[in-house]
């Protein structure tokens, strides 16, 4: 017990003296995350509310394959662009693997399905005759897409802010294509891993308890978010 | 004569079923025009089509003489402004959901609040322009949306069921925001409603609307049944008529056909039946008697037969009409 306490104080003191090692961490992995998140956000808002908006075949399929992904284990995604980025790899040439672009890229696929499906189920549960008030006052389809953000602001913006905890919180891609190079790939999950098996376990706790920190005030925005008026 | 819409063979199918069937209909420009029809006859089908709201799914309408596509283009759809039975206002106030429209309509920003301000006269809702919507009441809603609908000056105004779910004092001042607007030089005014008397007294042209057609039929004594042998079997009553259409559901009686006597008569007239006198009611200088004969008819009458027949409410009375007087459809 006396083990686990000294190295709570002592993981407290780490954060509150703050430690210019463990802030280079957590603003990798902040950058990393909030890149990934604007990126699936840019994509997966426009092709959630294309969806939400229209009937098609296949649509009940891709809603099953949007679910699908959002339970796939991230260790398969880090595995399958480990063997694209890998140097025997189709896309090897570009020297991607072990950067913080891979690492970018591959909680941008994570959250992807999550966003799109927010998003969804933002635009159809927003009231029906939003739409078809708008396309009666002449609404085109940019300005459609426009006011439909607009008013499903709130519900969009939770889409993100959830992305963005499932990006900050992955370990097992970022671990496979980061590489957990230390100022360069190195993010707060990779080296909570890392630090825990070296036997530095002040180290893990001050990051995990930074975590639990994003992890409270991303809660929080959501809770907020979810009681403001959409 | 110029039209506003003329529908060509329009036919909109829902879950299989054909709820709207006009082979052709015109509506006149620069008219106030009510579609009356009760409810489920297809009123608001008609109403989305004409807004193009909803896409036909078979048939042509042209808008103003011009041929249209699907959606509309934004020129022509700048001629039409639509209200429809549950209006939605947009979250900000009521001057921001007006700015909206003038916005998407591609109205240029200085012009916007000059015509905001109009249409809120217009629909005497100036005192409310910076209240938020959501807090409007039902009334206070439609007119905002009738502002909204009106703000980039449309030729034709669509409003769906606008006396819906509004007390007395707001549907008396919709009458007459109705009537303003109708009167403006060169706009067209099309309304539904399931009130015929309402739909009446407002509008210059009336269309009748019943199970998704148009009928010229008065939509009083209207019943639903199947016809076998020229007679009407309502399930209640048989009715003679002198049609042979065989695939007909529908009849109307004009009151105004409808002879009342205090006993029965013995004329040429095939239809006659007995009942109870329920309603005696003035309208428009004359009288409109409810009589219930298993089936509830309509006949109107003269102020002055009225008062020779000496009839009170719950007089047992005959009614009689020949067959020709009887609409099938």
């Amino acid at each position: 017990m006396t083990y686990f306490i000294d190295s709570l104080l002592a993981a407290m003191a780490l954060v509150t003296h703050f430690d210019s090692d463990i802030y280079q961490i957590v603003a990798t992995s902040v950058s990393i995350s909030l890149i990934a998140a604007l990126i699936a956000a840019s994509l997966a808002i426009p092709a959630g509310i294309t969806m939400a908006q229209h009937q098609f075949s296949g649509k009940q399929f891709i809603q099953h394959l949007l679910n699908t992904l959002m339970a796939m284990p991230t260790v398969v995604i880090g595995l399958l662009l480990y063997g694209l980025f890998s140097r025997l790899g189709p896309l090897g040439n570009l020297g991607l693997l072990y950067t913080p672009t891979a690492m970018v890229i591959a909680e941008a696929i994570l959250i992807f399905p999550i966003m799109m499906n927010l998003t969804i189920t933002a635009v159809t549960s927003a009231d029906p005759r939003l739409i078809p008030t708008l396309l009666s006052l002449g609404a085109n389809p940019y300005s459609l897409f426009i006011q439909i953000v607009k008013q499903t602001r709130f519900a969009i913006l939770a889409a993100i802010i959830t992305g963005f905890g499932r990006a900050i919180g992955e370990v097992g891609a970022a671990m496979m294509l980061g590489g957990n190079i230390e100022g360069f790939t190195r993010t707060m999950t990779t080296a909570i891993a890392l630090e825990t098996s070296k036997g530095d376990f002040e180290l893990g706790l001050a990051l995990g308890i930074l975590l639990l920190l994003i992890a409270f005030i991303i809660n929080f925005l959501l809770s907020w978010l979810q009681r403001s008026p959409s | 004569m110029i039209s506003s819409y003329q529908l060509n063979n329009i036919k909109v199918h829902r879950n299989e079923q054909c709820v709207l069937d006009i082979p052709q209909l015109t509506l006149p420009a620069h008219k106030c025009i009510a579609l009356l029809g009760d409810n489920g006859a297809g009123k608001s089908t008609l109403l989305d089509v004409l807004a193009f709201t909803s896409q036909p799914s078979e048939g042509e309408v042209l808008l103003a003489d011009q041929k249209t596509a699907f959606p509309l283009s934004s020129r022509q759809r700048r001629t039409i402004g639509y209200v429809s039975q549950h209006p939605f206002l947009l979250s900000g106030t009521v001057t921001d959901n007006i700015q909206l429209a003038l916005k998407l309509q591609g109205i240029d920003r200085q012009h916007r609040p000059e015509l905001t301000q109009q249409a809120l006269n217009l629909v005497n809702l100036n005192h409310l322009a910076k209240q938020a919507a959501n807090t409007l009441s039902g009334g206070e809603l439609k007119r905002a949306a009738i502002a909204r609908a009106i703000a980039y000056q449309p030729d034709i105004l669509l409003l769906d069921e606008p006396f819906s779910h509004l007390d007395q004092n707001h549907i008396q001042q919709l009458e007459r925001i109705i009537e303003k607007l109708a009167q403006q030089p060169g706009k067209t005014v099309i309304f539904s409603t399931h009130n015929r008397l309402q739909g009446l007294a407002l509008a210059d042209t009336t269309i009748n609307l019943v199970a998704g057609k148009t009928t010229s039929a008065p939509l009083l004594n209207l019943f639903h049944g199947r016809l076998h042998d020229h007679i009407f079997d309502t399930g209640r009553l048989e009715i003679h008529t002198t049609s042979e259409l065989g695939n007909a559901r529908h009849i109307a009686i004009d009151p105004l056909e409808i002879i009342i006597s205090t006993h029965e008569l013995q004329s040429s007239m095939r239809n006659h039946f007995m009942g109870r006198l329920t309603l005696i009611a003035e309208e428009a200088n004359t009288v409109r008697l409810t009589i219930d004969c298993g089936e509830r008819f309509h006949a109107i009458i003269s102020p002055e037969s009225l008062l020779s027949l000496n009839l009170t409410l719950g007089d047992n009375i005959w009614l009689s009409f020949k067959s020709t007087a009887v609409t099938v459809f």
